[in-house]
C-alpha cells in the first residue's frame, strides 16, 4: 500500500511545497538563521544539537535555529520553500530540485566530500551481492535518500529492475540508523544504508552495528551538501554560514562539533560535482 | 477400619485431630489459591489491558499506513516502556491477519500468517497457559468501526505462576505445621484424660488373675468429676467383690465341715459294722484260741476288719487332711471315692455303679479333683431316691480326663445351669452353694462343668478337665 502510494504523496507534497514557497517567501525571522537537519544520522543527538547551534550562533553572529524534522521531504520542503536559511540535506534532493536550490559547502569525511552506500544483511548471512537479496523484505532509510535508496534504485534499473518488484517488500524507516535496527532485529532481510552513518554507528553503537554486516559497498558519491534557497545563494546570512562553516576546523568549538560529526572540515564544490547523483536518479526515471 | 478401632484412644484422637486440621487446610489453602489466582489475573489483565491500550492509541496509524517499521519502532520502544507488564512476544496483524510487524521480527517475519493462540483468548482478558508460563492477550484496532488490525501479545506469567507456587507451598508448611502443633497439642490433652482410664484398666486386668485391688484414695480425683465418680463405684465393686469372695471361701469351709459331719456318721458306721465281728472273732480266740484252724480263722477274719477300719480311716485322712500335697490322680482316687460315698449311699440302700478305670496317674491335682468328685457324688446321692442309682463314668481321653455323674433323682433345679455358668444367684439351698463351690473349683482347675439329663431320668453333670492345663500339673508329675 505504501509503495503504492509513495509517488502520489510525493506529488502532493511538493505542491504544498510550492503553495508554501509562495505565501511564506518571507517566513524565515530575518535577524534569526534557521539552519535546518536531515535525520542523516544521529538527529537525537543533543548534545550535537546543542553544540553546534552555539557555535553557528558565535560564527556568524546570528542567532540560529535549528530545525530538525522527520523525512528528508519535510526539510527539502522548508527549504525549497525558503522557510530555511540553509539546510544539511541530502544529495538527492538537492540534485532534485538543483534549479531551485545552491550549494553552500559539502562536508570532508576521511579527508574527501564523499561517501558509500551500502547494502547490509543480518551478520552470518552468505549474501555476497545484491542479487542474492532478491524476494526479501528490505530495509530503506528515506524515499529522498541517495544512499538510503537512489543508489539500490540505481543498481536494480542497471539490472533492469525496480525495487517494488525486486524486493519481496520495502519499508521506510526514514532513518539510517533504523535501518541498521530493522536488518539487526530480522525485520528486514537487508537494507540500504549511509556508508558514512554506518562507520560512525561502528563506533558509537558497535553492539548493533556488530549484528549486520555489508554485503557491499557502492562507489563513492558526492557527500550530502548544505544547500540554501537559490534566491538567498548570495545573502548575507548565507556567506556568514559558509564562513562559519569553514573556519571550524580552526576553532576548539567547531573542532568539538566536528569531533562529534567525525568529520575533518568542509570544502566549497561546484554543482557538477552532484553528477553522478544526477545520473543515477535519470536512471532511475528511466524505468518509471 | 476394625484396624484403626483397635488403635489406642492416644493415637486415635490425634490422628482424627489431624485429619480434620488438613482437610480444614486443604479446603481454606484452595480457597486462598483460587482467590490468589483471581486477583493475580485480573492483575494481569490490567497490565495487560494498559499495555494494549497504550499500544493501540499509537499503532492505529502506522496499521493504517502498513508501515511496518513504525509499527516495529513502537513495539521495540514498548519493550523498555513496559517493561513491568513482561511482554514477551508482541504480534500486530494487518486486516487480512498478515504480520504487520512483530517484536521478534525472525519469528515472526512480516507478512506471515497470524500464529495460532489459545481458541479461549477473549478480546478484552487475558488467558494464562500455566503449562508454557505464559498470559495470551488480544485486541482489536478499530477505526470508525472498521477493523483495521489486531495486536497479539504472550505476556510472560513465570513471576505470577511462581508467587503462586510460593503460597502454596507456604501454606502447605504452616498447615503442616499447625496440623503437627494439634496432634501432638491432641496426644498429650487426650493422654491426660485417659491416664485415669488406663489405670482403671490396669486394675481391672490384674483384677482377672488375683484378689481385685481398690484404687488407692490418694490417686482418686474429687467426687464431683466423672473421673472421681468411676473410681469410686470401681471401690465399691472391689470391695463388694473381696467379700463375696470372701464369703464364699467361707461357705466352702463351711461345706466341707458339713460334708465331713455327713461322713464321719457314715464312718461311724463302717467302723461299728465291723467291730461286732471282730469283737466274736476275739471271743473265738478266746475260746477256741488253741484249735490252729480255728485260731487261723479267728486271725484271718481280725486282719479283714482292722484291714477295712485301716482304709476307711485312710481314706477320710486323705480327703481331709489339711497340710494337702500335691500328685497326680490315680484309680486308688476313684476307688477311695466309692468308699467315701459308700455310707452315704448304704443308708438310701442306693446302687453304686462305678465305671471306666486310671491306667496311668492322670496330672491333675488329686486333692481337689477328689473333692469335686466327691461334691458332685454325695449331691446325687442325695437327689436319688431310696434303693435308686448312681452312676460314675471316668476315663482319660486324649488330652483331658472326663468324669460324668448321673443319678436317677429329679433332676437340676431351674437355675442349676446358671449356677454352673459361674453367675452367682443368692440362695439358701445348701446344694445350690455347693454347686457354686463346685463349679469354681473346676475353673480353677481350668476345666468345665456341663449339666444335662441323664439314661437314668436324673440328672447328668459332666467335668471335663484338661490334663496340660493348671500350674499343678507339672509339680504333681514330679511329686509323683
Amino acid at each position: 500500500m505504501q509503495r503504492r502510494h509513495r509517488p502520489t504523496r510525493r506529488a502532493v507534497a511538493l505542491g504544498m511545497a510550492a503553495l508554501a514557497a509562495t505565501r511564506h517567501a518571507s517566513a524565515a525571522q530575518p535577524g534569526t538563521l534557521r539552519f535546518g537537519l536531515t535525520p542523516v544520522f544521529l538527529s537525537s543527538d543533543l548534545e550535537l544539537l546543542a553544540r553546534l547551534e552555539t557555535y553557528l550562533g558565535t560564527a556568524t553572529g546570528y542567532p540560529v535555529e535549528l530545525v530538525t524534522r522527520r523525512t528528508y521531504q519535510e526539510i527539502t520542503t522548508l527549504l525549497v520553500s525558503g522557510e530555511l536559511d540553509a539546510a544539511w540535506i541530502c544529495g538527492y534532493p538537492y540534485v532534485a530540485f538543483r534549479d531551485r536550490l545552491s550549494l553552500v559547502a559539502v562536508p570532508v569525511w576521511r579527508g574527501r566530500p564523499l561517501y558509500q552506500s551500502y547494502l547490509i544483511v543480518a551478520s552470518g548471512r552468505a549474501a555476497r551481492a545484491i542479487g542474492d537479496l532478491e524476494g526479501e523484505v528490505h530495509a530503506f532509510s528515506d524515499p529522498d535518500s541517495n544512499s538510503g535508496f537512489l543508489v539500490t534504485a540505481a543498481e536494480l534499473a542497471a539490472m533492469d529492475e525496480r525495487p517494488e518488484t525486486f524486493f519481496g517488500r520495502t519499508l521506510f524507516t526514514y532513518s539510517h540508523r533504523n535501518v541498521v535496527r530493522a536488518v539487526a532485529s530480522g525485520l528486514a532481510a537487508s537494507g540500504s544504508v549511509d556508508g558514512y552513518v554506518y562507520e560512525v554507528l561502528k563506533e558509537v553503537s558497535p553492539d548493533l552495528v556488530a549484528r549486520t554486516a555489508i554485503v557491499r559497498a557502492s562507489g563513492w558519491n558526492p557527500f550530502p551538501p548544505i544547500a540554501c534557497p537559490l534566491a538567498y545563494a548570495a545573502s548575507a546570512k548565507t556567506d556568514a554560514l559558509r564562513n562559519a562553516l569553514m573556519r571550524m576546523p580552526g576553532n576548539a568549538e567547531g573542532t568539538a562539533v566536528l569531533d562529534l560529526l567525525r568529520l575533518d572540515g568542509f570544502a566549497l564544490e561546484q554543482p557538477g560535482f552532484f553528477e553522478p547523483i544526477r545520473v543515477a536518479m535519470e536512471s532511475v526515471r528511466r524505468l518509471g | 477400619m476394625r484396624r484403626l478401632g483397635a488403635l489406642p484412644l492416644a493415637i486415635r484422637i490425634p490422628l482424627l485431630v489431624a485429619i480434620l486440621m488438613i482437610a480444614v487446610g486443604a479446603v481454606a489453602s484452595e480457597r486462598v489459591l483460587s482467590r490468589l489466582q483471581e486477583v493475580q489475573e485480573r492483575q494481569l489483565s490490567d497490565l495487560t489491558d494498559a499495555y494494549l491500550d497504550g499500544l493501540a492509541s499509537s499503532l492505529v496509524d502506522p496499521v493504517l499506513r502498513e508501515d511496518p517499521w513504525e509499527v516495529f519502532d513502537i513495539l521495540d520502544r514498548a519493550r523498555g516502556l513496559y517493561a513491568a507488564v513482561r511482554p514477551l512476544e508482541t504480534i500486530v496483524l494487518d486486516d487480512r491477519g498478515t504480520v504487520l510487524a512483530a517484536s521478534d521480527p525472525r519469528r515472526f517475519p512480516i507478512g506471515s500468517p497470524a500464529p495460532s493462540q489459545p481458541d479461549d483468548v477473549a478480546a478484552d482478558a487475558a488467558h494464562v497457559d500455566e503449562e508454557e508460563a505464559r498470559a495470551y492477550a488480544r485486541r482489536t484496532l478499530t477505526v470508525e468501526g472498521r477493523e483495521v488490525g489486531s495486536i497479539l501479545v504472550a505476556i510472560d506469567a513465570a513471576p505470577i505462576l511462581e508467587e503462586r507456587r510460593g503460597v502454596f507451598y507456604t501454606l502447605l508448611a504452616s498447615n503442616a505445621a499447625v496440623t503437627l502443633a494439634a496432634a501432638a497439642l491432641g496426644s498429650i490433652a487426650v493422654r491426660r484424660m485417659v491416664r485415669p482410664i488406663r489405670m482403671l484398666g490396669t486394675h481391672l486386668t490384674q483384677a482377672l488373675d488375683g484378689p481385685v485391688s481398690p484404687i488407692p484414695a490418694a490417686m482418686i480425683p474429687a467426687p464431683g468429676t466423672e473421673v472421681g465418680r468411676l473410681f469410686r463405684s470401681y471401690n465399691a465393686l472391689a470391695l463388694a467383690i473381696g467379700e463375696r469372695d470372701a464369703l464364699l471361701a467361707r461357705a466352702a469351709e463351711e461345706e466341707r465341715l458339713a460334708s465331713l459331719g455327713r461322713l464321719a456318721s457314715g464312718m461311724a458306721h463302717e467302723i461299728n459294722n465291723p467291730l461286732g465281728g471282730l469283737f466274736n472273732a476275739l471271743d473265738t480266740l478266746r475260746v477256741h484260741g488253741d484249735k490252729a484252724a480255728i485260731r487261723k480263722g479267728s486271725v484271718d477274719l481280725l486282719d479283714r476288719g482292722l484291714k477295712g477300719i485301716r482304709d476307711v480311716v485312710r481314706t477320710t485322712l486323705a480327703t481331709y487332711r489339711p497340710d494337702r500335697e500335691l500328685r497326680p490322680l490315680r484309680q486308688a482316687d476313684i476307688d477311695d471315692l466309692r468308699i467315701l460315698v459308700r455310707p452315704e449311699a448304704g443308708r438310701k440302700q442306693l446302687a453304686l455303679d462305678f465305671s471306666g478305670r486310671l491306667d496311668t496317674d492322670v496330672p491333675i491335682d488329686a486333692f481337689q479333683l477328689r473333692q469335686v468328685l466327691l461334691n458332685v457324688l454325695l449331691n446325687a446321692c442325695r437327689a436319688a431316691p431310696e434303693g435308686g442309682t448312681v452312676r460314675m463314668t471316668v476315663g482319660a481321653q486324649g488330652a483331658s480326663f472326663t468324669a460324668s455323674i448321673e443319678d436317677d433323682g429329679p433332676g437340676l433345679p431351674e437355675d442349676a445351669e446358671q449356677i454352673l455358668k459361674g453367675g452367682l444367684k443368692p440362695t439358701t439351698d445348701r446344694s445350690g452353694l455347693g454347686l457354686v463351690i463346685t463349679s469354681r473349683m473346676v475353673r480353677d482347675l481350668g476345666g468345665s462343668l456341663a449339666a444335662g439329663t441323664s439314661t437314668l431320668g436324673g440328672a447328668r453333670i459332666t467335668i471335663t478337665i484338661p490334663m496340660a492345663a493348671g500350674d499343678a500339673a507339672p509339680e504333681v508329675l514330679h511329686v509323683a
